[in-house]
């Protein structure tokens, strides 16, 4: 098949091999100080508050900051690990291999330490870690039907070239790319009923490299009770694999969580996993309902003495920036954890009760998805960067009807045009804008040449997803460029808000529209 | 393209857009000559201008005159790098794209080897490095040629003086072309009969386009402008050459130290000589048979007897020779076509590695050029010719032994020779470069009498 994913995944690693000088974030010196930690202290200390606020202040001495982000700093510093242990010893493995590039940047004590090597090294291992998900790819063409091998490879290849990947793997800096790897490899296993098992086995793994993919887990817990444990009828439960399930699932945690449990850690394991205590909105608003709730308010606190609502003053002051710490609104009512738990549970439960009674491969796909989908729009603090969670698993499901498709553009445009703000500096701004829309050119036309034809498209919500994607492209120029240029420094928070609650309206708007397919199609 | 780090030639250009942002005319060509003089002639002056006016619009302190010189902002380097950018999309990416589409509807070539063809070009990393890694405007200059190229390819040949004689007042490098073209043009107006008409027209507008282009110095100075302007832009009292360069009289300095035995007048004689010996060839070809598909071919050649036998030739000065050569793709493509351009070019990314190591490029330059020779390669990397493959494989084994070498070998060995590896570098890539100046005549030779260059496709 022309090009082949061999041949695109070396062109997309030249490219992100020239990227190795660009702007890396906080998020860089917080792995940096993960491979330290994890190579330098034991296992006891990892999830263990050990600085005191010296630490705290030698950063706070060197910080990375942008003026818009005056808050980020302050979340960052708690640089000890975050995530599950699993991701701990996936630092430590790294680490081993640290040591032969810059033995400096293994030391706890070396802050916001980056020297060349230090820099080649954890670029390189985003490179090198991601042929995982190459391979996962590579697997998922080969396992597909002949008649629709052109559309997996379309879709795998859009993957491979994703630009939410390049931007926040290669140039922000993390390490999603393995992790898809893994996700997909268990996506793939999945498809087939032989397969069930290792498929639920490699996920409760992935759960404990990061925990973001608890996002996912009642798709997967319904689908393989279902699929697995009560294979032909609910009432016909075989226990034995129910036991086989849970046994090796518990092994799976037990083999991630069981040293700490038996140090009596897992308290503060817990606590770093899951902040709570930070707010609702990240300290740039995920495209979520939550910011389109924000933007509303803002609106309202301009309108409400005209319209005689009463305006809570005190939020008046906190709520400019969705900061760290709760955010108030001034006219809408207070949101709290419980709220948004029970709200993403119920659209999460919507789709899977139709996955418990149709427990196919297809169906479960798309369950996944839109369990993805209410976990991005009404959880607690989600990071813009769960948008992956949504693009790339829908990215397989795109192209069995061109229904889908016209779903899946405005979140194509709306996901990746949110996650610009992440590069905010003047080098990158080319790189990130052209990119993003060779790809969406480039991809949205091939998939639309793929995408077979399906019936019942509704001609005005079609031109709807038009018009969306379109206005894209002045509002991206105005909230880079004009809005600077024009109002200077006042207001500055508005281009940011812009773009979040635009992208927020494409989400929901490409959500309302799937869960509309899932249900009638 | 990412940001290492710029000195030299970068300072040089944003003291130019400083210098005539600021003062007149009259004093571009005087002002302060030893902080990067002004030494091109009046096109690139005026871009200057144009890019300082700019620039000033959004940031006046980035060109103030004299309190911004050595100036290292963030964003006046976003911007620079910028107006590399914009200056190549208006004349050297145009001229590329109908260029290709010209030749290759010529040769016949499919709308996808077309394609290729232009992905080809347009990723050349010799050109890419330079303009956008070492920062340099040479887009520009080989954007006007091209044009030019392109307007001979349409016959329009008035239109092709004016734009090459725009090339020439940008960059005066543009002259290693200059005989090549002028062969060409009177070959048209001679064979198969004297035209003199559209001589006299050629001459003309060939005056004029100077006349127009001089003329705000002119009108600022007089005539001393011009000279003065002719002085910084040939600078005669240099030597014969300054860095290590992979040419003939660097190659042979190596083993006869020549430089100390004759005097420089002497030398310069001499090299004025051999350059002549060296582009008579082609451009007597080019002159007997004015033929399209010729122009690549003796525009290479052409210059590259300037570069291997001409003095004060720098190692950049080889995109000028590489950029005709690798329109050759343009053409058609065939095995043995691929294979050498892709071996020039390779061979020529190699010569620049102590300059680009210099500056900081060595990732950039490692990815570049192999990922452009595996995008160019596979099977048709070498060609059918088993003394043509020996040769191939036997520089690029070269090249892979001193890259390893320079990695591997301590520096404290090399105490009696600490500039070993460059002399290989400049030994390896003028013997490269002098084969590939024969390969380009030996086609020159054959092609001269066929009448389109169409060549089968493998």
């Amino acid at each position: 098949m022309n090009p082949s994913l061999f041949e695109c995944a070396v062109a997309a690693t030249a490219f992100k091999l020239l990227l190795i000088p660009a702007y890396k974030s906080t998020d860089f010196e917080v792995h940096r100080n993960w491979l330290a930690i994890t190579h330098s202290l034991p296992v006891s200390e990892w999830y263990y508050e050990v600085y005191s606020s010296t630490h705290l202040n030698s950063i706070l001495r060197n910080p990375i900051t942008d003026s818009r982000f005056p808050f980020t700093v302050l979340e960052n510093l708690r640089m000890d690990p975050r995530l599950p242990p699993f991701f701990a010893a996936f630092e430590w493995a790294l680490s081993q291999f640290a040591r032969f590039f810059d033995p400096e940047m293994l030391k706890v004590e070396n802050l916001n330490y980056s020297s060349i090597q230090t820099v080649y090294f954890q670029r390189l291992s985003v490179i090198a870690t991601e042929l995982l998900l190459v391979y996962a790819l590579h697997l998922y063409i080969r396992t597909t039907g002949d008649a629709v091998r052109r559309c997996a490879h379309a879709a795998a290849l859009s993957i491979l070239f994703s630009p939410g990947l390049l931007v926040i793997d290669h140039i922000h800096f993390q390490y999603n790319g393995f992790l898809y790897g893994i996700l997909f490899l268990s996506l793939i296993l999945a498809q087939n009923r032989r397969t069930l098992l290792p498929s639920g086995i490699l996920f409760a793994a992935l759960l404990c490299f990061k925990h973001i993919y608890l996002y996912l887990a009642p798709a997967y817990f319904v689908y393989l009770l279902r699929a697995y444990c009560m294979d032909d009828s609910i009432f016909d439960i075989k226990f034995w694999n129910l036991a086989k399930l849970g046994g090796s699932v518990i092994a799976v945690f037990a083999a991630a969580f069981g040293p700490f449990v038996y140090m009596g850690q897992m308290g503060q394991v817990v606590a770093r996993m899951f902040p709570f205590s930070r707010g609702l909105c990240h300290a740039y608003w995920a495209p979520n309902v939550w910011a389109i709730y924000s933007f509303a308010d803002r609106v309202l606190i301009l309108i409400a003495p005209k319209l005689g609502l009463s305006v809570n003053t005190s939020a008046l002051s906190s709520a400019t920036r969705g900061l760290v710490g709760d955010t108030s609104f001034a006219v809408l009512p207070d949101i709290t954890p419980r709220t948004t738990f029970f709200l993403t549970l119920f659209f999460q439960l919507l789709s899977l009760i139709k996955l418990f009674l149709h427990p196919t491969p297809p169906v479960f796909l798309s369950s996944l998805t839109l369990c993805a989908y209410a976990s991005f729009l009404f959880s607690w603090h989600v990071h813009e960067k769960a948008i992956l969670l949504i693009l790339l698993p829908l990215s397989l499901l795109v192209l069995s009807s061109r229904r889908f498709l016209s779903a899946f553009r405005p979140l194509a445009v709306a996901g990746h045009v949110s996650l610009f703000p992440l590069l905010f500096t003047p080098a990158e701004f080319p790189i990130k804008t052209v990119y993003t829309l060779l790809w969406l050119l480039v991809f949205l036309v091939a998939f639309d040449m793929l995408a077979p034809a399906a019936e019942g498209r509704s001609w005005l919500l079609d031109r709807f997803a038009q018009l969306y994607c379109i206005v894209a492209v002045p509002l991206v120029v105005y909230t880079s460029a004009v809005h600077q240029w024009v109002w200077g420094a006042k207001w500055e928070f508005v281009p940011m808000m812009f773009v979040s609650s635009y992208s927020a309206l494409g989400v929901v708007g490409s959500w309302v529209g799937f869960m509309y397919l899932y249900f009638v199609a | 393209m990412a940001s290492p780090p710029m000195h030299g030639d970068f300072e040089a250009q944003r003291h130019w857009m400083e210098i005539t942002a600021h003062l007149p005319p009259k004093e571009w060509y005087w002002h302060d000559l030893q902080w990067w003089g002004l030494d091109y002639p009046p096109l690139t002056a005026y871009h200057s201008w144009l890019l300082g006016k700019i620039g000033s619009v959004i940031n006046p302190a980035w060109f103030e005159l004299y309190k911004s010189r050595t100036l290292d902002d963030y964003n006046l380097k976003v911007y620079m790098r910028a107006t590399v950018v914009f200056s190549e999309y208006f004349t050297y990416i145009p001229g590329v794209i109908i260029y290709v589409r010209e030749s290759g509807k010529r040769s016949e070539m499919s709308k996808y080897d077309q394609a290729i063809a232009l992905a080809a070009i347009l990723l050349q990393p010799a050109l890419m490095l330079i303009d956008h890694g070492h920062f340099q405007y040479n887009g520009v200059m080989l954007g006007f040629t091209l044009l030019a190229l392109c307007s001979f390819l349409k016959d329009r040949l008035l239109w092709g003086s004016f734009f090459f004689v725009l090339s020439l007042s940008f960059k005066q490098m543009g002259l290693y072309y200059s005989p090549a073209i002028f062969a060409y043009l009177l070959g048209l107006c001679v064979f198969p009969r004297i035209n003199i008409l559209q001589l006299l027209l050629i001459g003309i507008t060939v005056i004029a386009t100077f006349t127009i282009i001089f003329a705000p110095l002119l009108l600022s100075g007089g005539v001393s402008q011009i000279s003065q302007c002719l002085f910084r832009v040939f600078p005669f009292a240099r030597g014969l050459w300054e860095d290590k360069v992979a040419n003939f009289w660097c190659a042979l300095n190596i083993a006869v130290k020549f430089r100390e035995i004759f005097a420089p007048a002497t030398l310069q004689r001499v090299s004025l000589l051999a350059t002549l010996a060296a582009i008579l060839p082609p451009c007597s070809i080019l002159f007997l048979y004015p033929k399209k598909h010729l122009l690549p071919l003796g525009l290479s050649a052409c210059a590259w007897g300037f570069f291997l036998f001409s003095f004060q030739v720098h190692e950049k000065s080889v995109l000028l020779p590489l950029m005709p050569a690798t329109l050759l793709l343009a053409g058609g493509l065939d095995r043995d076509t691929i294979s050498w351009v892709t071996w020039v070019n390779t061979v020529s990314m190699f010569s620049m590695w102590p300059l680009l190591k210099r500056d900081g490029l060595a990732l950039q330059y490692t990815v570049m050029t192999a990922f452009w020779a595996w995008l160019m390669g596979g099977k048709y990397r070498f060609p059918t010719n088993p003394i043509s493959k020996l040769i191939h494989v036997g520089t690029y084994a070269g090249i892979g032994i001193l890259h390893v070498a320079e990695l591997l070998v301590p520096k404290e060995r090399l105490s009696r020779y600490p500039d070993i590896w460059v002399v290989g570098n400049v030994v390896l890539c003028f013997g490269a470069f002098a084969l590939m100046y024969l390969w380009t005549m030996t086609r020159l030779w054959k092609e001269r009498t066929r009448l389109t260059g169409k060549r089968k496709r493998e």
